[in-house]
């Protein structure tokens, strides 16, 4: 699903190459749970911006469903991404002016689907997260644990193949880390959805079937 | 997706509140200015656009050359058209045409009646004026007869058919035949009436014609819309012609044609009301957009400047599979959305404010021009052109945030647009300053107006008119007039001291023969000189034997003594001294010797300067003048109405005061004032509400430059400066660029004026230290509460 190949990727400061990864090889295929591990500013955050494209890369072959990144046009590569990406963010990052409901229709509304076929589609996501009772609350109105939770049901809602989760439990208690971690999983084994996440705790990497390690935006093998 | 939009972008107005507030009233002031001007400017470009014949109608205007003054203006004698028709082909028809006012009496309804018309039988051939009652072609083919406008007919006769009722007009003069009914005169009509009557009912234009005693507007129907042209070159030859023999030396007489169409807006005379002007419309057209301008400004500073806010909105619409296109067109609706707001708020503004603004701009344009399919149009036109003017660029910006850099975590939107945010903002100042220096020197003349030493004394003189019924028992209502003590004297004059009119010829014995000055004159009798309070240089005042010599039943035997004013004796070359006794004629038929020579004083607006004046001693005139001690006015009016009773009953007692007739002469000037100070207070305060959007903006930047300046110690009146100093930076340089476009603009303002204030640097810099001060108190404000918030929030934020 997912083809890394000798990835390198820089910004130039005062003269200075700062490389953010060196020479990424990695492949990662369909319904793998995979857990990306390092320190800060070792590149965990930036190579999964660009598994998801949104990042660019400077030197390297990505392809992606075998097809090659490089040389798709900006809309291309963004209509790929919308038909087979989720992302769920450490901050959640939900629209604060909406609701609950709201939030999680939110990318349907870029998909070209009918009015009823949302209204179905976002209900029945309710249903699955118990979230009925809450869908017009606003994500102030909710506690951590439960934005995270609609932060995912919206990564959900266009059934992605794959979900891209930046330190999803990192705002979170251990035990709302615990409860999205075994969702993850369920996810993962039930549905066949790939699951790339990026955390600092070894015992939620442990929820995947494989860790990879970054340092200075180097794998590091173990 | 549009519902979506539509949710968002209401709960984020509601939301951010005071920016909401902000930009309704901006937008709301923008528009409701630019819908009224609009209005406006429609009303005056489709003056006369009514008249099917319009754009082959001339009005003639006479020019004369007599001893080097030349004479121009809207007047002719009864000769031009006669003459005109029978020499030129070009010209198919003529209409002659004469403005008064009359006491109207119909039973016992008694009016003093203004827009009382005189015009020749053909007046409705020409003119598209519908009549509703009887027939166009025969209505005024004779003397006496009159048709009456609409409301006048309501107004006198009710319910009652006028069509052949007699009313009765000056007083007890003459009757007049109701011939037919006509509708009002349009809002947008350069001819005005309210009476219509046979102009063959004037006795004088019974008499032979002439090309003198010019007193009447002549219009020309020409053959086809080029003649206007085509003609005005053969009039000069036509006319020297004409006058061959009656003129010597460089004097002449000859007219120029004007398009009809031109006389509102482009013609220096006006028609038969005040005149619109071209300039007026594209300074009060441009300052309208300006304002627009600031407002749209503000809306897109303010959007930017909460941009930062709604960046992380943007990156999760992105993540969630939004194309830049969207974003983009969701900023746009919500400004849309915005700017259908105050459009829609506007429109009711608009309506509630029309009457105000037609006092403001002396018009009469009724709120249904509101509802005309054509604003309407232009009405969404200008919400489109708003949205995308004022939406594009931030949307702009907006929808091209990188969601990567959005969403994680720290993000200043640093840099970028900057330059253009400053541009705008300075814009915005120069225009806002260029209007309070306007304003300020604008007011600055208006006070001159009032306070120049004019020459005579225009406060506690109650003018009344006279006739010749009030005439004839002038010595019993002086009498009687004066049983009130506070009525020190009364006098029986043409004019006005501030409003004398020209049109009079002198010479002395001593000239050669045939040459001749024109002059400024209006008969006086022997109080004028005291109730105006005009003083004399030389000789003494006129005694009651002076009127005496002017009262004879054979005028051929009246001896005039004359007054003149300084530049009267000037031009003759005496001194005021050496110009006593000496002889002099005014046009012939008035010999007479100089008896006083009067201190220049401003007899007519001080648009113009003091032109040789003669104060002519006569038995008639037009009004009195009552100079009054001003004790009481409370006691004196109502003497004066009971002896104006008893004395002329067949007036209604109607007076007015000079101080306020003077003033009225300015009225254009006042109305200038007036528009100058609103629009000038709505550009600063939107000027003002952009500072503080912008100044926001950076502040909420720059909260952790703040709080680490704070832990380092720094004093907070360092920070507040710190955070004014480029605002205050730029309304410097905004004040410094519109100081020399301003200088220029009022600079050529006044040149209209031969009589101004000379501009000194007070004028700027006043409104340039109210500038920066107001702009200090508002980015201090916010800089203030800013530096004193505690630095630790500021600084976990990262």
């Amino acid at each position: 699903m997912i083809e890394l190949k000798n990835i390198f990727k820089w910004v130039n400061q005062g003269g200075n190459r700062i490389f953010l990864l060196k020479d990424i090889d990695l492949t990662i295929n369909e319904g793998e749970f995979v857990s990306i591990m390092g320190p800060s500013g070792s590149g965990k955050s930036t190579l999964l911006n660009l598994i998801g494209m949104l990042d660019g890369f400077d030197e390297g072959e990505y392809n992606f469903m075998g097809q090659s990144v490089k040389n798709l046009k900006e809309k291309q590569r963004s209509e790929i991404y919308k038909q087979n990406v989720g992302f769920v963010f450490q901050a959640y990052h939900l629209i604060d002016e909406l609701t609950v409901y709201e939030n999680i229709e939110t990318p349907l509304l870029y998909k070209d689907f009918k009015s009823s076929e949302r209204k179905a589609m976002v209900s029945d996501i309710l249903d699955r997260f118990n979230f009925v009772g809450k869908k017009d609350l606003f994500p102030n109105q909710l506690s951590g644990g439960q934005q995270q939770l609609v932060g995912i049901a919206r990564a959900l809602i266009s059934r992605p193949k794959l979900i891209l989760a930046d330190e999803p439990t990192g705002n979170l208690n251990s035990k709302q880390g615990e409860e999205i971690m075994e969702l993850f999983t369920k996810l993962n084994a039930d549905e066949g959805v790939t699951i790339v996440q990026v955390t600092h705790s070894e015992k939620n990497a442990a929820y995947g079937s494989r860790v990879i390690h970054l340092l200075d935006g180097r794998m590091e093998n173990k | 997706m549009f519902k979506n939009y539509l949710k968002i972008a209401i709960r984020n107005l509601y939301k951010n509140k005071i920016y909401s507030v902000i930009n309704l009233v901006g937008l709301s002031a923008g528009i409701t200015c630019c819908l009224l001007i609009t209005l406006y400017v429609r009303h005056e470009l489709s003056y006369d656009k009514f008249q099917e014949k319009g754009d082959r109608i001339a009005r003639v205007i006479m020019e004369y050359n007599m001893g080097g003054n030349i004479n121009k203006g809207n007047y002719t004698g009864t000769k031009v058209g006669p003459a005109f028709k029978k020499n030129f082909p070009e010209v198919e028809d003529f209409v002659k045409m004469m403005g008064s006012q009359q006491i109207v009496r119909y039973n016992d309804k008694l009016f003093t009646e203004k827009r009382f018309v005189f015009v020749d039988s053909n007046f409705f051939d020409v003119f598209s004026f519908r009549l509703l009652g009887g027939n166009p072609k025969t209505a005024l083919a004779s003397p006496n007869s009159v048709v009456l406008s609409q409301t006048v007919a309501k107004k006198y006769f009710g319910l009652e058919n006028p069509i052949g009722k007699t009313i009765r007009v000056s007083g007890a003069g003459t009757d007049y035949l109701v011939a037919g009914i006509v509708e009002d005169c349009p809002a947008n009509s350069q001819i005005k009436y309210n009476f219509i009557a046979s102009f063959s009912s004037l006795s004088f234009a019974k008499g032979e014609l002439t090309y003198w005693n010019a007193n009447y507007t002549t219009y020309l129907l020409l053959k086809d819309k080029d003649a206007v042209r085509s003609l005005q070159p053969k009039i000069r030859a036509f006319m020297r012609n004409e006058m061959k023999g009656e003129f010597t030396g460089s004097d002449y007489l000859t007219y120029i044609l004007e398009p009809f169409m031109d006389v509102h807006l482009y013609s220096e005379y006006p028609g038969f009301e005040m005149n619109g002007s071209i300039t007026y419309i594209y300074i009060v057209g441009a300052v309208a957009l300006l304002i627009l301008i600031i407002a749209c400004f503000t809306f897109i500073n303010l959007c930017t400047a909460k941009s930062v806010e709604r960046a992380k909105e943007i990156g999760i619409r992105k993540v969630a599979g939004a194309f830049k296109r969207q974003v983009f067109w969701q900023f746009i609706g919500e400004s849309g959305l915005l700017v259908l707001l105050s459009a829609s708020l506007s429109f009711i503004l608009a309506c509630l404010l029309l009457p105000a603004f037609n006092g403001l701009m002396g018009r009469e344009i009724s709120v249904s021009d509101l509802s005309s399919p054509a604003l309407i149009a232009a009405g969404a036109l200008i919400i489109v052109c708003i949205s995308f003017l004022a939406g594009a660029y931030p949307a702009f910006i907006l929808s091209a945030f990188q969601p990567v850099k959005v969403l994680k975590g720290a993000f200043k939107n640093t840099g970028s647009g900057l330059l253009l945010r400053r541009s705008l903002f300075v814009f915005q100042f120069i225009i806002s300053v260029f209007l309070i220096i306007s304003a300020f020197i604008v007011q600055k003349q208006l006070d001159f107006f009032q306070n120049e030493k004019l020459g005579f004394t225009k406060e506690l003189v109650i003018i009344l008119p006279a006739d010749q019924r009030i005439i004839k028992k002038l010595a019993l209502l002086k009498t009687e007039l004066k049983q009130d003590p506070d009525i020190r004297y009364v006098s029986l004059a043409d004019f006005e001291p501030c409003n004398i009119m020209g049109g009079y010829s002198m010479y002395n014995p001593e000239m050669p023969p045939g040459k001749v000055f024109s002059v400024f004159a209006g008969t006086v009798d022997q109080e004028y000189l005291k109730a105006c309070d005009i003083g004399i240089v030389a000789g003494s005042d006129l005694s009651d034997q002076d009127i005496k010599d002017v009262s004879n039943e054979d005028y051929t035997k009246n001896y005039f003594h004359f007054i003149l004013n300084e530049s009267a004796a000037k031009q003759m070359g005496w001194n005021p001294e050496e110009a006593i006794g000496k002889k002099m004629f005014m046009d012939e038929s008035r010999p007479g010797v100089v008896k006083a020579v009067v201190k220049d004083f401003h007899f007519s607006s001080l648009h113009n300067p003091i032109q040789p004046l003669i104060l002519i001693p006569g038995t008639y005139g037009n009004i009195l003048l009552l100079k009054t001690a001003g004790k009481d006015l409370s006691k004196t009016i109502p003497h004066i109405e009971k002896v104006w009773k008893t004395i002329a009953p067949h007036r209604p007692f109607e007076y007015s005061f000079l101080d306020e007739n003077y003033k009225a002469m300015y009225k254009s000037e006042i109305r200038l004032g007036k528009a100058m100070n609103i629009f000038t207070a709505l550009a600063i305060t939107l000027a003002l509400m952009g500072l503080f959007g912008l100044s926001s903006y950076t502040i909420q930047q720059r909260t952790k430059e703040i709080g680490i300046l704070k832990v380092l110690g720094a004093p907070l009146q360092y920070i507040v400066s710190r955070l004014s100093g480029q605002f205050i930076r730029m309304v410097i340089i905004a004040v410094i660029i519109s100081v020399p476009l301003a200088w220029w603009a009022m600079n050529s303002w006044l040149q209209d004026f031969s009589y101004h204030i000379e501009l000194n640097a007070w004028y700027f810099i006043i409104p340039g230290i109210i500038a920066v001060l107001l702009s200090l108190l508002t980015v201090g404000v916010k800089a203030v509460k800013a530096a004193s918030e505690n630095p630790v929030k500021n600084l976990r934020v990262d």
